[in-house]
């Protein structure tokens, strides 16, 4: 069966099709994704600039600004750090023309439209037009995709080279043209130089290829594959050697092998599950059962994708909010191929008989509604005093930022909490900045950050000068806060400006709670 | 979860925060009103370190007249051709800085007639290491100061008022003449001096002396009392000697703890002199020089971050040579003076940018500035004769933004980082170029030969 047979087999199709026209049905399948590519700019630009850069974004922002050569951020953002840099320099040819936080976060947003649109590609050739409609729609309205996709975090790109990789792949297995692994092979050297972590999905190829020997694809063909990766990957090497700091991504990479964990085992089935929508990986799950006597290497193709990166995330014990992100189009396009292939023989629903041909949509705008709803909510600007890191934007960082680089006098040196916040009042402020946190030893911490060796002397001697206090550090490290303030009420600290913002008290009283303080502190 | 002690420890900075009138950047509070003054500098701030020679801080800083090519140190001045003593950098031989010898006859015997030829010898005679009067510091122990040098202004021919110790120079800093008492506290105190106190007292100027770690009931009718160690504070707060100042409530009042220098920047209520006397990070040898920059960093950036920053100068100087060497030999204005060189630095907005400024000045210059600014008479032959502090300003460009000059004397190399972004876009650019340009082959390939049909769906 061809795919446009396949396509005509398809039970959404078929209803569809017995109401209009096949040409119409089509056509809508087209209107659906036009849609799904509508929604997926308004959810990705909404309030895009509401609320300043997170820690994350503000490092990647300030290396793009130091590959720009940005006098101002060059001295406290370092081009070469911790992860590749691609998606730096990309952002960094926005600064020559304009410096905006907006720039970079229209960058990251386009290049999650450019995955909506590689998922439409991925799932029509797979499983045609109208699978490919819903597999966009789902992934335009994820909270997951949408969230990250807004930031600017290496994920997004990541994600966008990632599924340009699988969208290679899927074509070579098709049409079996070797041309076509090649580039899958350039574009998944592209992913690992927007983030290192991406070289996971290679694993998951391997696996595809080795589950999928009916394919018959040659060896020759992925070896040459494999090294057009390999030479893409080596611009990361060969720009550190050459820059001299051929050590820093061993350094980082140690760092990451034998940090402790941060989080604990639950962290991804209740944190992304949820951002990816409970129902979406419900569909996903439901289909490759239900749907069983039509497997295909396709669905092997989509498992591998998602199963190798979040079975190693899940065993390793670093984790964070957004590693999984490359895996979100392969299940959206599962569970786009569980809505529109599946169709009960009967459902009763409301103590009556109900046509099946009805369950099918009710599904889909059930699944479709649970992704856009949590999705509208987490777009609109938060005023909360806890963050979850890669969860969006800080409030209040970037004013305190703002006013510290027009109220601070130039040269300044500050003490946060944490290495975070460090990182907002660098970008914002363009004052040096450290976090009390990050510790001496050079085993037990990110080696991008520098370590305030005696933080007291330092204030005795007033190399440093002012302390910012903040509620988001202060939520996740309680003792580097209280040491913190110990500094503030030893060394004569002065509250000099202020972030703060409403919210009720258990009585329902409205207060206002301190989101950021500046203190001004001296021998 | 925010524990509640840390919330309420935070609500209780807050208040404090208001009731100091929130951000101490903002001209909130109110400064006193000033007569108007002759410049833009309504706020003069002059700290009096202890005991260096502008060689033994400055002698190889790249710029301004340092230790001269060749120099060489007799340690026998009248044997020709006799061994001699290189100038070298503190803490190589061995040597440790400690308090040399700097009494009016030591200052006689380094002179030397005006050969200037008897530092080491000076130093033996008095049973001290005389090798030592050759030692010097660079910017690996001064990064502070010879940043403050690239900033603002550097005086080259600064010169301590007199050639003996720290009491004469001290006097020469307020009153612009010597005590008559000579170079030591005298238990009679000092009389029939007017000071430059006196002056703006009379003129209703603000005016302030603030001394660290200050014991009010320490003067000179009670040195006595308490340990040596403590005597300092009678030398270098010279009104202590003087009984008006400490018995007229009027004039005492001025006389106040170094901790209010703080708040009164802080509040924007700094007065228009303020003159502030160290305790133990003096600089004294063998005290420690990063104290004393700390010290000093702690002042200077206090006042740049106060609102007065842009009406402002701070003029560090150090009272006499403290025994080192220093190569140029000193004017002779009068029986006491001038002394050899010292440091002093010029801090200020309108400060001209990493200036050296060598017209002679002695501390009386600092009278000279003051008394012109604001519009004072002169209070002795020296400070009328004196040449202002002022050449080192310059009031025609617009006055600097604040900036905290860092502790640490590090250069950047721009052209390095250039180099390594190009280095970044020809790689990356490279990276996107080829994966670009294989995905257009493999278009053309397939457009070529259409694309291979499925047979059967596997």
């Amino acid at each position: 069966m061809g795919t446009g047979e396949y396509v005509a087999e398809l039970p959404v199709a078929r209803a569809i099709g017995r109401l209009l026209p096949v040409s119409f049905a089509r056509a809508l399948a087209w209107i659906a994704y036009a849609g799904a590519l509508g929604v997926a700019v308004v959810l990705r630009v909404w309030n895009l600039d509401a609320l300043g850069y997170n820690s994350d974004e503000a490092v990647y922002a300030g290396q793009a600004a130091s590959i720009a050569g940005i006098p101002e951020l060059t001295p406290f953002f370092p081009v070469f750090r911790a992860h590749p840099l691609l998606f730096q320099t990309l952002h960094s040819l926005g600064y020559l023309v304009w410096q905006s936080d907006l720039l970079g976060r229209l960058l990251a947003s386009a290049f999650g439209l450019g995955t909506v649109a590689l998922v439409f590609g991925i799932a029509r050739r797979l499983y045609g037009v109208p699978t490919a409609a819903l597999a966009s729609l789902v992934i335009a309205l994820m909270p997951y995709h949408v969230v990250v996709s807004r930031q600017v975090l290496l994920d997004g790109p990541t994600t966008f080279f990632a599924t340009l990789t699988l969208y290679f792949v899927a074509r070579y297995s098709l049409e079996r043209r070797p041309a076509l692994l090649y580039v899958a092979g350039g574009a998944m050297g592209l992913s690992v130089l927007s983030k290192e972590t991406s070289i996971l999905i290679v694993g998951g190829a391997y696996a595809f290829f080795t589950l999928s020997p009916e394919l018959g694809a040659r060896l020759r063909h992925l070896l040459v594959a494999l090294g057009v990766m390999l030479a893409v990957i080596s611009t990361y090497p060969i720009a550190l050697r050459m820059a001299g700091h051929a050590s820093t991504g061993g350094n980082y990479l140690a760092y990451q092998l034998f940090r402790r964990p941060n989080h604990g085992w639950l962290f991804y089935p209740e944190t992304v599950t949820m951002a990816m929508g409970p129902l979406v990986l419900a569909a996903a799950g439901a289909g490759l059962w239900l749907l069983r006597g039509r497997s295909s290497w396709r669905e092997t193709l989509l498992l591998c994708w998602i199963a190798v990166p979040a079975a190693f995330f899940q065993l390793y014990p670093v984790k964070g909010f957004q590693y999984l992100l490359p895996a979100a189009p392969a299940v959206a396009i599962l569970a786009a191929r569980t809505l529109a292939c599946w169709r009960p023989a009967r459902a009763r629903v409301l103590g009556g008989r109900v046509p099946s041909r009805w369950l099918a949509p009710v599904a889909v705008v059930g699944v479709l509604l649970s992704l856009a709803l949590p999705t509208w909510e987490r777009i609109q600007p938060r005023s909360s005093t806890t963050f979850l890191a890669g969860a969006g934007g800080v409030p209040g960082g970037r004013e305190v930022g703002r006013w510290i680089r027009t109220h601070v006098p130039q040269g300044a040196q500050m003490l946060a909490i944490g290495p975070s916040m460090a990182n907002i009042l660098q970008f914002y402020g363009h004052r040096r900045a450290y976090g009390l946190s990050v510790g001496t030893n050079p085993l037990r911490r990110n080696p991008a950050y520098d370590p305030l060796p005696n933080p007291d002397r330092a204030i005795r001697t007033n190399e440093v000068q002012y302390i910012v206090w903040d509620a988001f550090s202060a939520a996740r490290t309680p003792f580097f806060a209280g040491k913190l303030l110990q500094y503030v009420r030893r060394y004569n600290g002065r509250a000099v400006r202020t972030e703060s913002v409403a919210s009720s008290t258990r009585t329902g009283a409205q207060v206002r709670r301190p989101l950021i303080i500046v203190y001004a502190v001296r021998p | 979860m925010i524990p509640p002690r840390l919330l309420a420890a935070i609500a209780a900075a807050l208040g404090f925060g208001a009731a100091v009138g929130g951000p101490f950047h903002a001209h909130a509070a109110a400064a006193p009103n000033h007569p108007r003054t002759t410049t833009p500098i309504e706020h003069l701030v002059v700290v009096m370190q202890e005991n260096h020679t502008y060689d033994n801080y400055f002698g190889t800083y790249p710029r301004g007249d340092g230790l001269p090519r060749g120099v060489c140190m007799p340690l026998d001045p009248d044997r020709k051709g006799g061994r001699c003593v290189r100038p070298f950098h503190i803490g190589d031989n061995g040597i440790v800085p400690r308090d040399l010898d700097h009494s009016r006859s030591t200052y006689l015997g380094q002179l030397n007639g005006g050969r200037m030829d008897g530092f080491v010898r000076a130093l033996e005679r008095r049973n001290q290491d005389g090798r030592l009067a050759m030692a010097h510091y660079d910017g690996r122990d001064l990064p502070y100061y010879w940043n403050l040098a690239d900033e603002y202004v550097l005086f080259d021919r600064f010169f301590s008022s007199s050639g003996a110790g720290s009491f004469l120079n001290h006097f020469y800093w307020v009153a612009g003449a010597p005590a008559r008492s000579g170079d030591r506290i005298s238990p009679a105190g000092v009389r029939g001096i007017p000071t430059i106190f006196d002056r703006l007292e009379e003129a209703g100027i603000s005016w302030k002396f603030y001394v660290q770690n200050y014991e009010p009931r320490l003067t000179y009718r009670t040195v006595d009392r308490f340990p040596p160690n403590r005597a300092s504070q009678v030398i270098w707060v010279p009104l202590l000697n003087i009984p008006r100042f400490i018995d007229d409530p009027r004039l005492n009042r001025h006389i106040v703890d170094l901790h209010e220098y703080y708040r009164d920047a802080a509040r924007g209520r700094l007065p228009a002199v303020a003159f502030i006397a160290p305790s133990g990070p003096s600089e004294h040898p063998p005290s420690s020089v990063v104290s004393g920059q700390a010290f000093v960093r702690t002042l200077i950036n206090q006042l740049v971050a106060s609102p007065h920053w842009r009406r402002s100068a701070f003029l560090l100087t150090y009272d006499d040579w403290g025994g080192w060497y220093d190569h140029v030999r000193p004017p002779r204005v009068d029986a006491h003076g001038y002394g050899f060189r010292v440091p002093a630095l010029l801090v200020s907005p309108y400060a001209r940018r990493g200036h050296v400024d060598s017209v002679v000045h002695d501390f009386t210059s600092i009278l000279r500035f003051i008394e012109d600014n604001w519009r004072l008479k002169p209070l002795a032959q020296r400070d009328r004769r004196a040449s202002s502090i002022a050449t080192g300003l310059d009031f025609g460009q617009p006055p600097r933004p604040p900036t905290f000059t860092s502790a640490v004397r590090s250069a950047p190399a721009p052209d390095e980082l250039r180099a390594r972004t190009a280095l970044v876009y020809v790689l990356y650019g490279g990276a996107i170029l080829l994966t670009a340009g294989l995905a257009v082959s493999a278009s053309r390939r397939g457009k070529g030969r259409g694309s291979a049909p499925l047979g059967r769906r596997t």
